[in-house]
């Protein structure tokens, strides 16, 4: 090792060179379309449009706080985020446990559940929309067929409904995801620790609480956080299903801040909006990335 | 006994799984009288093509399809040449000041803005080059978007590579960016084959940026012409089902050659399955 340290350090300047080279393009690529749009959105979002021309301000911050719309997306950000996080967290482990055995049909199952995460998030909502229409659509067709009356199942359409549906077509689209992530994790656990639980005479309950949920723990954090970050951020399917209606009723903050954008026009008061989410989702993302740097020594 | 009822609580979960996507399916090969009838016919109609003619001869998705096409592409490409070099860099060279470290930490973390923190400040950035409704303007966004990935992706893979056949071809005279071509890529290629399937499913399924760069037939993309048929007032169920079926099809055949890879791409490389 120590030679080949050496073999591939760099001794001196003219040896920076490649390497230099090498990262070059790669910076210049994020330096001007992750870092340079940032600083750019700090900029409109401290200025304002006065009649005597632009202003520096801290009104677009400030109008934050007493914009119920703002704080509403909020809400139904916070509301979707842990009801669908819980969601797919409960049914993902119990389709990880059940699936990790040897059982006949086990890379078909494997296969078929993770359709509906690989899919595009548009056709995600198209799909949903031919399932819950509440005139032609399957499910209702289906319970008419049954005999359930299903007027006042308007689905998407419902102001009731409207947040219960879209959630769960999250639900649908993402469990798959957390399901794969456990799964990988519970067959990196080995054998050892079971086998000491049987001859102990542990029942399965305690096994499974005392030796497979510590050993699946980094599994289960990669996931939450993971999960966690693309909640928050949710867009794609919500503004196919119902762009944030019926009314108000699934308007999230990244739908709130596309509407101010591009629906108003007010790009700085969206930019101010965005960072509001940009430091929630930091949080998260500099939890993941400490993770990530205990788990391999860079 | 046991094992039974193991498959009394996985048929009913594939099933959720998959009938939607099915129902889609059947609906993009109905005619409309099977498509609105009642009780709904999830079996049993007679097939027809018509709507995928509609779609993709009479309207413009035959061009939409094109432009996702040479969008993810040539992405692709771009992302997968300079994250390839960066991440071998990073890998296999001591850089002053624990750079390698600190650059890889801050690559990643440009991977975690959300969209639509970026999507205002390249929308305006885009107006002002005068880039909206080109192709060119997704190319670069997703370029950026797919850097992170593939620079995380590729480190790993070449942190699993032992130095040793390079070092051997270093001492024969070869230069560095020769073993690399010639001993190293080869070495990784599955994982850089890997890495660019996922590129290329990244972009193929973006929405949020090819929403807002690209409004006219010319540069839009295929979810984007598919969601613009969806919320105007008089919905085509047909047209919208077969163009969203043409969109899934690459996606599935990508999705299985990628099995092995799918836990760690998707944890950027977190979990190594």
């Amino acid at each position: 090792m120590p030679k080949s340290r050496r073999f591939f350090s760099a001794q001196n300047r003219r040896e920076w060179l490649l390497p230099a080279l090498f990262i070059a393009p790669a910076l210049a690529v994020l330096l001007s379309l992750s870092i340079y749009p940032l600083i750019y959105s700090i900029t409109i979002s401290l200025q304002q449009e006065t009649s005597s021309g632009v202003v520096w301000s801290f009104g677009n911050f400030a109008r934050l706080f007493s914009d119920n719309f703002f704080l509403t997306a909020m809400a139904h950000t916070f509301v979707y985020g842990v009801a669908a996080l819980s969601c797919e967290f409960l049914l993902g482990l119990g389709l990880a446990l059940l699936l990790n055995s040897r059982m006949r049909g086990r890379g078909l199952f494997r296969a078929s559940l993770l359709v509906p995460m690989m899919l595009p998030s548009v056709v995600v909502g198209v799909v949903w929309r031919l399932m819950l229409n509440p005139d032609f659509g399957a499910i209702n067709g289906t319970l008419r067929w049954l005999g359930v009356n299903t007027e006042s199942l308007t689905w998407t359409a419902s102001p009731k409904l409207a947040m219960l549906s879209v959630i769960a077509v999250d639900v649908w689209q993402w469990t798959p995801f957390v399901f794969l992530v456990l799964l990988a994790g519970l067959q990196a656990i080995p054998e050892e620790p079971y086998e000491a639980a049987l001859i102990d005479g542990s029942s399965r309950w305690q096994t499974f609480w005392h030796v497979t949920l510590p050993l699946l723990r980094p599994s289960i954090l990669i996931v939450l956080l993971l999960r966690t970050m693309d909640l928050l951020r949710v867009f794609d399917q919500i503004f196919i299903l119902t762009e944030g209606g019926p009314g108000f009723a699934t308007e999230t903050i990244s739908l709130y801040i596309y509407r101010t954008a591009f629906r108003f026009f007010d790009f700085g008061y969206a930019a101010a909006m965005s960072f509001v989410l940009l430091a929630l989702t930091n949080v998260i993302s500099v939890i993941y990335i400490k993770f990530l740097q205990a788990k391999d020594a860079i | 006994m046991r094992s039974r009822f193991r498959y009394v609580l996985l048929i009913p979960a594939l099933l959720f799984a998959l009938a939607p996507v099915y129902w889609m399916l059947t609906i993009s090969l109905k005619s409309e009288v099977d498509q609105f009838a009642t009780p709904p016919r999830w079996f049993g109609f007679t097939p027809t093509l018509d709507h995928y003619y509609d779609a993709f001869v009479a309207r413009g998705f035959g061009d939409y399809l094109l432009t996702s096409a040479i969008v993810a592409v040539t992405s692709t490409i771009c992302a997968l040449v300079i994250g390839t070099l960066a991440a071998y860099a990073l890998t296999r060279f001591e850089l002053p000041w624990r750079l390698n470290r600190h650059l890889s930490l801050w690559i990643l973390s440009t991977r975690m803005f959300p969209a639509i923190v970026t999507v205002v400040p390249l929308f305006l950035m885009m107006r002002d080059l005068r880039l909206l409704n080109t192709r060119a303007s997704l190319i670069i966004v997703y370029t950026a978007f797919n850097l992170p990935f593939v620079v995380w992706m590729m480190r790993g893979f070449f942190a699993d590579l032992p130095r040793d056949l390079e070092e051997a071809a270093l001492v024969d005279g070869d230069s560095r960016l020769n073993a690399l071509v010639r001993v190293v890529l080869p070495l990784v290629a599955p994982g850089l084959a890997a890495t660019a399937v996922f590129c290329l499913i990244i972009s193929w399924n973006e929405f949020l940026f090819a929403l807002v760069l690209t409004q006219t037939d010319a540069a839009m993309t295929l979810p984007v012409g598919i969601a613009g048929r969806v919320t105007q007032y008089e919905i085509k169920w047909g047209v919208m089902s077969a163009a969203a079926s043409v969109a899934l099809v690459p996606i599935l055949v990508f999705a299985l050659a990628l099995q092995k890879y799918l836990v760690r791409g998707l944890s950027l490389g977190a979990v190594k399955g």
